[in-house]
């Protein structure tokens, strides 16, 4: 099993690599090592997401409600910080929110018994309404430049954002890899009623996957208002499609029980460098679409003929 | 002129060689056995004929014209059908669309519906006439579900059809019914192939059998009149011992039931005591598998249960805790998560044993699983495997390692050899033994009354959800567990 993943993930790396090579040969400025990390810090939201989204989907599970969540998480953090709430009070209270949505998801999945697509389906729809209706649908500008700095900053030259994912993706691979809650995750994911049978706490393992991800969406969030110096109750948008995709990219199963914090972390890259490539070869973002399908498309196929037959 | 010849079939997958040279003949009319452990080949051979393999070498021949079988549907032309162990429906679709299914009868474009019906309904009816074609097959039991599927055969005219593990969900009375459905298709010439790991079925119904082992052809036998001891050691390549009952049971109580009621679990009340093995007999439905769920916390129930006095809490983390562990009939949809490997399926219950400072550690977890499967016997000893690459066997030995594990004190067995080969189930046989005879205390459901007999000290017999009588001693015999399993 551990070789098998291992394998994957290598493939996920060489795909990489074969569409880093393509575009290191047609343009010329690709790779240098400031827009090397101008990729990094544009794959950071995503990946941010995408590291939630992979428990979830590992433990059996799917949330489409990271968008909107983070839209929330967003205006709830930008309207206390412009009414003079401390910073690090604000970022607590957003990341709050995220545990809060990710908690009433895992609520109607774990004791509603709900399907997860129809619950996050719904959530999708009630945090982006509540984040309208909080702000009448206008954006809250005048953050402290104190948050904004955070976000903005680099450390060794590396953007801040990047290296908060990196931080958080070596804590997800820990949890998934080295604690009983990824075995659990793993297992619930596996065969949810065997795993009840063997004693998991097969609820508080979804818990665990929702609010985490719930977590992340607002850490994502929190990274985008520092960027932009403004909440939008709008932004989030498809997001959890993005995730979905470096998440399925990088090995996961949508089926649940298996999928790699590595793969999604190279999966979320490779969206990221798809779509710097192309804009630096001046295709048209309608292309940029284009080559985005194409390539989940032939990551599934590619995963189906090598690994998929053996499960 | 045989219906069936198969020669010199070889199959390799990668390096790995299953089929060394195997042939098999069947003749019109006949059923013919195929009989081998788990790994011995049956299943390549099975995929070779109804064209979801292609052999590496060999040929098959039908009434004497050779035929190539490159897919399921030219498998199907050439007149062979497969009834599979889990049966290859469309649950949500009635019966006589999975009886057409893929085979349409057509009016235009549309499909011709009535026609239909009243065809399946023409197949069915020699088989069982009260089985409603335009009722969706999910409703079905499987025993009737497996009728829909001969009459599929039948309506592709098949003339070979190959039965695999028939009837590892039916009850003794729908064997019977299904015994005198083969023995009408051999009338009417149809050759059926049964696959089955029952000795006393395929003694009752072949007439001849081809025994495999590790690949190979090694016999082709006349039944019934083969010794059955003979066949099993070509089987397994060496004479099994047939062990004699020992019971290692000690005054102690460890369990007590009190009342239980849930499901169709009626007012069961029992004790077990230390080293003691319990049977539990009864027909499929009597509520067995339910009752060991509700003692295992995975059903809710009514009544008291008490384990070494005190009472357990609700649930399986509760009951797990206090010592009680569940080891499933469906192995493959309740016990093992099938792509992790044997070390965490044996570590998943125990895991905060395994745990230093929110950390697995794996190399105490890897110690402690090879230790415990070198043990019980894991073949192949590789614990970092992917547990669904096992047989039947290895997994409910792994399951046992994963109570061990747990410290479990009492270990609730539903069918402990279902889907196990003959070899496979001795060593459970003894390891269940070795249980008791630790001081751990064992209960088995089971619908094999020769299993139940072997293993137990006491038998309970259930009865529509209610226990009809506990039987000991000599009086542990097929014919009390019979008499006290019918209902009146």
């Amino acid at each position: 099993m551990l070789s098998l993943l291992r394998f994957r993930d290598a493939g996920t790396v060489l795909g990489l690599l074969i569409i880093g090579t393509v575009f290191a040969t047609l343009a010329p400025t690709f790779l240098t090592a400031p827009n090397l990390l101008n990729v990094l810090q544009q794959s950071s939201i995503n990946a941010c997401v995408a590291l939630g989204m992979t428990l979830v989907i590992i433990s059996g599970g799917i949330d489409l409600s990271v968008g909107p969540v983070a839209a929330l998480s967003a205006v709830l953090g930008a309207a206390l910080m412009v009414a003079g709430v401390p910073v690090p009070l604000a970022i607590a209270a957003m990341i709050g929110t995220g545990l809060a949505c990710g908690a009433f998801n895992a609520a109607l999945v774990a004791f509603g018994g709900l399907q997860p697509f129809i619950v996050t389906l719904g959530g999708l729809s009630l945090y982006r309404a509540l984040a309208l209706i909080f702000t009448g649908g206008q954006p809250i500008f005048g953050l402290p430049e104190g948050f904004r700095a955070l976000t903005n900053g680099t450390l060794a030259g590396v953007p801040n954002p990047v290296i908060l994912v990196a931080v958080l993706a070596i804590l997800a691979h820990v949890v998934l890899n080295k604690t009983p809650l990824g075995e659990y995750f793993l297992a619930v994911g596996g065969n949810p009623e065997a795993a009840r049978i063997a004693g998991v706490p097969v609820r508080a393992t979804k818990f665990a996957a929702y609010m985490i991800s719930g977590a992340c969406a607002s850490v994502a969030s929190v990274v985008l208002v520092g960027r932009l110096g403004a909440a939008e109750p709008t932004m989030g948008t498809l997001w959890e499609l993005d995730a979905i995709a470096a998440a399925a990219i990088g090995g996961a199963s949508l089926m649940g029980g298996r999928g790699s914090i590595l793969g999604t972390l190279i999966g979320c890259i490779i969206l990221g460098t798809l779509r710097n490539g192309l804009t630096l070869l001046n295709v048209q973002a309608f292309y940029q679409l284009l080559a985005t399908g194409i390539i989940i498309i032939v990551a599934m196929l590619v995963d189906r003929l090598t690994t998929g037959k053996q499960g | 002129m045989s219906r069936l010849s198969i020669s010199g079939v070889e199959k390799s997958f990668g390096a790995l060689k299953v089929l060394h040279g195997v042939s098999m003949t069947v003749e019109p009319g006949e059923v013919h056995g195929l009989l081998g452990e788990n790994g011995a080949g049956k299943s390549t051979l099975l995929n070779i004929l109804c064209g979801v393999l292609s052999p590496d070498r060999g040929t098959v021949q039908i009434d004497g014209r050779p035929v190539t079988i490159t897919s399921p549907r030219a498998a199907s032309e050439a007149g062979i059908a497969m009834i599979h162990q889990e049966l290859q429906q469309v649950p949500e679709l009635t019966v006589a669309q999975n009886i057409f299914l893929g085979a349409n009868l057509r009016r235009g474009p549309f499909t011709a519906r009535a026609a239909q019906e009243a065809e399946a309904r023409r197949l069915l009816a020699p088989l069982d006439p009260t089985i409603d074609v335009t009722a969706p097959v999910k409703s079905l039991r499987v025993a009737a579900r497996q009728l829909v599927e001969i009459a599929k055969a039948l309506r592709a005219r098949a003339k070979i059809i190959a039965m695999d593990e028939p009837t590892s969900s039916l009850t003794p009375a729908e064997f019977e019914k299904l015994a005198q459905v083969v023995q009408k298709l051999t009338a009417e010439g149809v050759s059926v192939i049964y696959v089955s790991h029952k000795m006393d079925e395929v003694f009752r119904l072949c007439h001849s059998a081809t025994i495999l082992r590790d690949g190979r052809f090694i016999e082709r036998v006349k039944l019934p009149e083969t010794p059955v001891a003979q066949v099993i050691a070509k089987m397994v390549g060496r004479e099994l011992v047939h062990a004699t009952h020992v019971s290692y049971a000690k005054p102690k109580v460890i369990l007590q039931a009190q009342g239980l009621t849930g499901g169709p679990v009626r007012d069961v009340s029992f004790t077990l005591h230390q080293g003691e093995v319990l049977g539990i007999a009864g027909l499929v439905g009597s509520g067995r598998t339910e009752l060991l769920r509700i003692i295992a916390g995975v059903d809710s129930s009514t009544g008291s249960l008490t384990l070494n006095g005190q009472a357990p809490g609700q649930g399986p983390r509760a009951r797990i805790a206090a010592g009680l562990g569940l080891l499933p009939e469906e192995r493959k949809r309740d016990g093992i998560i099938r792509h992790r490997p044997v070390t965490t399926n044996v570590g998943l219950a125990s895991m905060k044993a395994f745990t230093t400072g929110g950390l697995i550690a794996k190399r105490r977890l890897h110690a402690r699983t090879e230790a415990l499967m070198k043990d019980v016997g894991l073949r192949p000893l590789d614990v970092t495997k992917p547990i669904g690459q096992f047989s039947g066997g290895n997994q409910q030995k792994a399951i046992i390692g994963r109570w061990l594990a747990a410290d479990t004190q009492v270990f609730l067995f539903d069918e402990p050899t279902r889907g196990i080969d003959v070899g496979a189930k001795a060593e459970i046989y003894a390891l269940i033994e070795r249980l008791a005879a630790e001081g751990r205390s064992v209960i088995v459901v089971s619908s094999e009354m020769p299993e139940v007999i072997r293993l137990s000290d006491r038998v309970m017999v259930m009865r529509e959800g209610r226990i009809s009588a506990t039987l000991s001693g000599p009086d542990i015999t097929e014919a009390n567990i019979a008499h006290n399993a019918i209902p009146a």
